[in-house]
């Protein structure tokens, strides 16, 4: 491998084999030939359509739409669960609305097991948001998250902007 | 008739409250994998939890 420094009109450019890979200009800013920003795994699923449960029952929701996945962590299709690759702390929020429950929650699942709880509320309403949002660390192989309701009502209200599900990795 | 119709039905005594998250002593869940509605947890005090036999009785 090569390196060389070269100077230029404005400024100087740092080259790799040959090919620039970096700029300074006579001000000292630095701009990158491709994006310093490493990919970390970020996922936004969400679910246009009401999903139907059964009252007082922990149901996962059904985010079966992705509006991004960019390292195609999270199943849409079959589990609706994100399973990161990258060992980590990840940042969640979540949210469904509700329509007329005396009781509504929901709450972020890790491995299956209720591991940290969203919003809820045991008056009756007419249609209301629920939300959640919190630090879950993940082993980046075999741990998942996902997003369970629980309400007196049987209809979840979803919709694009109302239901969401979004995480992104924060921390190694 | 769902679970919960078909538990509240056994044991009209419970309500809503009986099934209230982190108050509540009965837990049920459905993993949105097409089994159903089952019973996770069971903590009720004084009734026994009901078996798939009482369960299917249910009309």
């Amino acid at each position: 491998m090569t390196i060389a420094i070269k100077p230029t009109a404005s400024g100087s450019t740092i080259e790799q084999n040959g090919s620039t890979i970096l700029t300074v200009d006579g001000s000292g800013n630095i701009t990158p030939s491709n994006n310093l920003y490493p990919k970390v795994p970020a996922f936004r699923a969400y679910r246009n359509g009401n999903q139907t449960i059964s009252a007082n029952t922990w149901t996962k929701v059904i985010y079966d739409t992705e509006s991004l996945d960019n390292t195609s962590s999270y199943d849409h299709a079959t589990n609706y669960r994100f399973t990161p690759q990258v060992e980590g702390w990840y940042y969640f929020s979540y949210g469904i609305s509700s329509n007329g429950s005396t009781s509504s929650y929901v709450a972020l699942y890790k491995n299956g097991s209720n591991v940290q709880s969203g919003d809820g509320s045991s008056s009756g309403a007419t249609i209301f948001g629920r939300t959640g949002s919190g630090l879950v660390y993940l082993n980046g192989s075999t741990d998942y998250v996902e997003v369970y309701v629980n309400q007196s009502n049987t209809t979840v209200v979803c919709s694009t902007t109302n239901s969401y599900f979004t995480g992104f990795l924060v921390s190694v | 008739m769902t679970l919960y119709e078909k538990i509240t039905t056994l044991y009209p005594s419970l309500t809503n409250e009986d099934f209230y998250p982190h108050t509540g002593t009965i837990m049920l869940q459905n993993d949105s994998d097409g089994r159903g509605d089952y019973i996770r947890e069971w903590n009720h005090p004084t009734l026994a939890q009901p078996t798939q036999e009482q369960l299917d009785g249910v009309q």
